[in-house]
């Protein structure tokens, strides 16, 4: 197709030819098409089938109001092609077809439709019932646009923004730019979002004057040269917004375009205040087969034209309701169309100066007619014209129909911010009422159709945005009121819904191929509002949302009803507005995880790592997940382990005592010096949340740790239970400051006397001391003697640029010894042989200090440090019902229980919190919740394994701890 | 998120920097005479307001502070300038 | 075989150090293959820093500076940098120069090993932190230094804005440790677009005495 040449509006790069594929075929197309005009530049009529019905369907629209045009592009099903634009070696598939989009075989369904009335889906396919999982299969297959498999990946880069502005504004057009200059002129920092890839909305794509002798198109680009050169505002074109939320927070998507580095970006803009001026669409024309390829809307048609340079038809018939319609035939007509024939719905109110010029190009009009029927069985071949109340009729050949029954307000983003719309009949538009606060609106969307007045709109709303911002703007208001008011108001709409048809072929959403026919059968069934209308029929439900079928649903509805449209509300809007990519919300996506500072060496050791919370961590050092060899050289020799994850934290100030005595339950006045103290946190409902140690450092300064997992949230907890206090104490979370290293087992302090000079004899540093020294006389320890795993062990903690350097000194002292690795599987297990418990393991969100045998920690004595969870660890000491923490063996050795699994008799009665094979006992083992009466030593446990099959495992209670009961290993 | 909170200390941010607090209640109550059921009211039982109440926040992702602010719960929002407290 | 005693920072980059140095036990890289013109990402976790908290601050005098009276302000003095960071805390990191002396009482807690350090610097570094972040470096009511508490990357950090002129920016932040390797992975994917680079110390104190200056 030849394109129109030296128009001053193209969009296209004539001189750079881009290549892509469509249907396997190798077509030609321009840089500066969007995939859909490089489409029709190919001759392509028929760019899809609907949903339902499998009919043709074309070129409509240009701003992605329908589904019609969306295209599987480079696998990507459902991209929309009217607003992506052509990329070199680009692939197109036409969607939802059974050969090609011309020749469908499915094509026969549109006879069907008698057969699929409004909410078949509800109301059939169920009786009888056992129809219901063939009919599903058939529904299934038929459902849905486009297609995707499963393992797909995305392919390309996706990123995110996070601008913060003083105003943002919605729509580039000649009211967005003007709000945006008079906001920037005031000194702030402006965003301005356009969904179109430049600025300049209905004045981009018009010769038309805008009343000081240049084009409105020429003062659009004036205007955006301003705008994109004024430093104060940042300009996003291409750019749908996609939410707007309350507090004025915007999300919308960039695409990018050549040079930039994302495919997409995601944007979330905090601004102060919002300017919405995004503008009109048209108000889809309601008349048979008023979807079929060769009808389009105004803006399209002379979009294609003067933006694209294609001349959209041969012979064209426009059936139209607002001077737009009326300008573009003379505009087209003078681009080369022949305009058989121009319908205006309105009986009056038309510009005189377009009426002369119709006259003027001998192009018959005809007053208060409308298009009532498109015919033409793939396109379209001719035009049934009426007058409106369907009683003359005439006939036009032609293979393009301008259609469209006027504009109507893109009310999206303001009906996201809450703001109340209402129907105004002057102008037949939905309009802001009542807008939120800190919200304005301006331009076309208001019924202004003066440019000089929705630049003025625009104007005044960018200085009340101003003021918003907290701006003193008082005279500079009272001048853009006055501006505005000695302006041209707003114009009188068309108030036409339907052409007089019977609407069995009328389409009023194309996404969902809903008909008026279906909407009066909700009618008839009683659905009476607009909402249910909308689930019923589903129209306005498709990618489209309210694109196409938006206003005219309420206002069909309201007109079925015999109101006035006076009650006529729009269907509730949902964020995304647009049909948005899941990785664009993703975005870059960074995985945030923590790791400590011997990680790599682990992993260079074989540790097999997993992520727990928000660190990584060995959990094993071999394929042998049972960990039978790091287990033994632990009890046998020595082994080490990173657990530099665990909390730690320094405390001090005058009140520091008070601070530990709220949140610990036992008495922490008396941790004596260079002892650790073991205790435990509760929440208010004594429930354990957290175990640790204490070491007194000094006077009023302590050091503690926490259990991993509660880390984070340590600083918070104290601060919280202390917030009436005003006491003075401090916090340093030091966790990521030290490394942890616990080395354990028999031959522990033989490593460690080899590495420093400090004596760290049983006499010199028992069983629960601590003591800071120095290693090889450089490297600062504070190390603890411990017995989580039930052998002699110190806890080393090294600030932790030094902690690589340590590890590799122990593991190197250690190598005599027989040192290795181990990881948190094989600590789990060791424990468990000790019955040291792990807080989420042995314990849950209900699980008391006294459940879980720890009660002795609790001192009652000290009511005046409101300890938290004293009370309810008063109330619960002797509360029946409870669970108890049990050790229990296995009648069956071979057999070890799933950890979770329940255990039973005529109903659940507890649950294995942990259960292993234990190679020091050389049986399995393991420790369980169970309700206190089935507590007792000897008791018959039965264990219910999910897919068991009924039959249970059987398991006897024992006492704990299982290795060692004395405890000599610990305190050799 | 839409809902923004005024830390005392690092001003409007974000509400995702937040950790809730629940409502404010008062100080914890002594623990002399204390019933089961006073204590379960003081611990369990909120008012729920539809409308604007009073409650706490800790500002978690930045300076850490806790602090008692009005957030109208039907629309999400905070209103008036929090009382700093620490 | 002996181990060879080293403190190491928790993140190494991937790019080829020029010049090295070993200082305290740190091999700290002066210079990298290929600075290129910036923007660039500096590892300064080697470099010191402390906790200062005290119900009174106003009594407190580190390295003989003035700790700022409001929350969120800065001062920068002789290569040191205090942050004021609520009523009763303050942040120290020692960026150049001699080595500050700090009163040895209880109102210190040495953090050099608690954070990750890092400076941006140069061209477009607040296109890149805005990928990261939705905290306002552009605010106008803040002057520099200027000290934000808040989530970058997800991950909660202390942010000092140094400079923010036209042309070029520089920020330092600090992070949890742990977090290291994915906050420099973070930054250097979110400045790729923008030539987003590693650099030795040498570039960070070139352009800190420019600052100062």
């Amino acid at each position: 197709m030849k394109r129109l040449e030296n128009l001053p509006t193209l969009r296209i790069h004539p001189e750079k030819t881009l290549r892509f594929e469509y249907r396997k075929k190798k077509l030609k197309g321009l840089s500066g098409d969007t995939l859909a005009s490089a489409l029709y530049a190919n001759g392509i009529r028929i760019f899809s089938r609907s949903l339902k019905y499998h009919r043709p369907r074309g070129l409509y629209s240009l701003d992605g109001e329908s589904s019609n045009t969306c295209m599987q592009v480079n696998g990507i099903p459902n991209v929309c092609t009217e607003t992506t634009l052509l990329a070199d070696g680009m692939q197109l598939e036409p969607q939802n077809i059974s050969g090609s989009p011309e020749w469908d075989m499915k094509g026969f369904m549109d006879n069907l439709d008698w057969a699929m009335p409004a909410g078949f889906y509800y109301r059939s396919m169920h009786k009888p019932a056992r129809i219901w999982p063939i009919a599903l299969k058939q529904v299934r297959k038929a459902a849905g646009l486009g297609k995707i498999s499963p393992d797909f990946q995305m392919p390309g880069r996706y990123d995110e923004i996070y601008p913060t502005a003083d105003v943002c504004v919605i729509g580039g057009g000649p009211a967005g730019m003007s709000a945006a200059l008079a906001a920037a002129e005031q000194g702030l920092r402006v965003i301005l979002l356009e969904i179109r890839p430049w600025l300049g909305g209905f004045f981009d794509y018009r010769t038309a004057d805008n009343g000081n002798g240049t084009s409105l198109a020429q003062s659009a680009r004036q205007m955006a040269q301003q705008v994109e050169q004024n430093a104060s505002v940042r300009v996003f074109t291409h750019t749908t917004v996609v939410g707007v939320y309350n507090n004025n927070l915007v999300t919308a998507f960039q695409k990018g375009r050549d040079g930039d580095s994302f495919e997409e970006r995601y944007l979330e803009i905090r601004a102060t205040s919002v300017v919405v001026a995004s503008g009109c669409i048209e108000r889809p024309l309601l008349f048979d087969n008023n979807e079929r390829p060769g009808v389009m809307q105004i803006g399209c048609a002379q979009r294609l034209a003067h933006t694209y340079g294609l001349l959209p038809g041969k012979q064209a018939v426009f059936s139209i309701g607002h001077d737009l319609g009326l300008e573009a035939a003379v505009d087209l007509s003078d681009l080369g169309l022949a305009v058989a024939c121009v319908a205006d719905i309105r009986e009056d109110g038309q510009d005189p100066v377009l009426l002369a010029a119709l006259k003027e190009r001998d192009i018959p009009f005809l007053r208060g007619w409308v298009a009532t029927r498109a015919q033409g069985s793939k396109t379209l071949n001719k035009v049934t014209l009426a007058t409106k109340t369907g009683t003359l009729t005439k006939e036009f050949a032609c293979d393009l129909l301008v259609a469209s029954a006027g504009m109507t307000p893109l009310t999206g983003p303001l009906s996201l911010a809450q703001a109340k719309l209402a129907y105004e009949p002057y102008t037949g538009f939905f309009i802001p009422k009542q807008l939120p606060d800190k919200v304005q609106v301006a331009g076309r969307m208001l019924g202004l159709n003066s440019p000089a007045s929705i630049e003025a709109s625009g104007q005044l709303a960018g200085v009340i945005a101003a003021a918003d911002c907290g701006k003193s703007v008082e005279g500079r208001l009272q001048e853009a009121r006055a501006q505005l008011n000695q302006l041209p108001g707003p114009d009188q709409g068309c108030k036409l819904v339907t052409a007089p048809v019977q609407g069995r072929k009328t389409f009023i959403c194309f996404d969902e191929d809903t008909t008026i026919k279906n909407v009066k059968q909700a009618l008839e069934m009683g659905f009476d509002a607009t909402e249910l209308i909308k689930r019923f029929t589903a129209a306005g439900t498709g990618p489209g949302q309210a694109g196409i079928p938006g206003h005219n649903l309420p206002l069909f509805v309201a007109q079925y009803h015999g109101d006035t449209q006076a009650t006529a509300m729009p269907t509730t809007m949902r964020a995304p507005l647009v049909g948005t990519f899941i990785a664009t919300y993703a975005g870059s996506n960074h995985d945030m995880c923590k790791r400590t500072p011997v990680h790599e060496s682990q992993k260079n050791a074989g540790g097999i790592i997993r992520r727990i919370g928000v660190w990584e961590r060995a959990r094993y050092f071999s394929e042998d997940l049972s960990c039978r060899e790091e287990i033994e050289n632990v009890r046998q020799n020595v082994g080490l382990l990173d657990a530099s994850t665990l909390g730690k934290f320094r405390l001090w100030g005058p009140d520091a005592l008070k601070a530990l005595q709220r949140v610990y339950v036992s008495d922490m006045s008396k941790i004596a010096d260079g002892k650790v103290r073991y205790s435990a946190m509760c929440n208010d409902d004594g429930c354990i949340i957290d175990d640790g140690v204490v070491v007194k450092k000094a006077e009023n300064d302590y050091y503690f740790t926490t259990s991993t997992a509660r880390a984070g949230a340590t600083v918070e907890w104290l601060r919280y239970h202390t917030r009436y206090d005003g006491w003075r104490f401090h916090m340093v979370n030091l966790t990521d400051a030290f490394g942890v290293i616990n080395m354990a087992g028999p031959n522990a302090r033989k490593v460690l006397g080899k590495v420093t000079d400090a004596d760290v004899s049983d006499a010199a540093f028992p069983y629960a001391g601590y003591r800071e020294f120095m290693i090889q006389d450089t490297i600062p320890v504070r190390s603890m003697r411990l017995g989580f795993v039930g052998e002699l062990s110190f806890e080393l903690h090294v600030p932790s640029s030094y902690m690589q350097t340590l590890w590799d000194i122990l593991l190197d002292a250690g190598k005599a010894f027989g040192i290795r690795h181990f990881g948190l599987e094989a600590q789990n297990v060791l424990r468990m042989e000790k019955a040291h418990l792990i807080i989420g393991s042995e314990s849950e969100q209900r699980t008391t200090l006294h459940d879980v045998g720890l009660g002795f920690l609790w001192d009652r004595n000290k009511s005046d440090a409101k300890t938290v969870g004293a009370v309810a660890l008063k109330q619960t000491e002797n509360q029946e019902d409870r669970l108890k923490l049990v050790g229990f063996k296995m009648e069956d050795p071979s057999r070890t229980p799933k950890d979770g699994s329940l255990i039973v008799d005529s109903r659940i009665r507890g649950h294995v919190c942990i259960a292993r094979h234990s190679f020091t006992l050389k049986e399995p083992v393991g420790l369980a919740l169970v309700d206190a009466p089935l507590a007792a030593e000897g008791t018959r446990l039965q264990i219910y394994e999910d897919e068991c099959n009924g039959q249970h495992l059987h398991a006897t209670v024992v006492p704990t701890p299982f290795y060692d009961p004395e405890g000599k290993q610990l305190k050799m | 998120m839409a809902l923004t909170l005024t830390c005392p200390v690092c001003g409007k941010r974000n509400g995702y920097e937040f950790r809730y607090g629940g409502e404010e209640k008062g100080p914890r109550p002594d623990e002399a005479d204390l019933t089961p059921q006073a204590w379960c009211e003081y611990v369990h039982m909120n008012k729920c307001v539809a409308g604007i109440q009073k409650e706490w926040w800790c500002h978690k992702d930045g300076c850490g502070v806790w602090f008692t602010t009005h957030r109208n719960t039907t629309c999400n929002l905070e209103v008036d300038t929090p009382e700093a407290q620490s | 075989m002996t181990v060879e005693i080293k403190r190491r920072s928790p993140l190494t980059f991937s790019e080829t150090p020029l010049k090295t140095e070993v200082r305290d036990y740190w091999t700290v890289v002066q210079e990298y293959e290929a600075e290129n013109d910036g923007p660039w990402v500096i590892d300064l976790s080697h470099r010191s820093r402390w906790d200062l908290q005290d119900s009174d601050l106003a009594n407190v005098q580190p390295a003989g500076a003035l700790i700022p009276d409001a929350p969120g302000h800065c001062a920068f003095d002789n290569g040191v940098l205090i942050n004021r960071m609520n009523r009763t805390q303050a942040s120290i990191w020692h960026l150049a120069g001699a080595p500050p002396e700090l009163p040895a009482d209880a109102a210190c807690t040495e953090t050099t090993d608690a954070t990750l350090f890092l400076a941006l610097i140069g061209r477009n570094i607040f296109a890149i932190a805005e990928k990261l972040t939705a905290l306002d470096f552009k605010d106008p009511a803040k002057t520099v230094p200027f000290l934000y508490q808040g989530p970058f990357s997800h991950v909660p950090c202390q942010i000092v804005t140094l400079e923010r002129t036209t042309g070029s920016g520089g920020i330092l932040l600090t992070c949890s440790r742990g977090y290291g390797r994915d906050m420099g992975h973070a930054i250097l994917a979110a400045g790729d677009e923008f030539g987003l680079r590693p650099a030795g110390e040498n570039t960070f104190l070139r352009w800190i005495e420019a600052l100062s200056a």
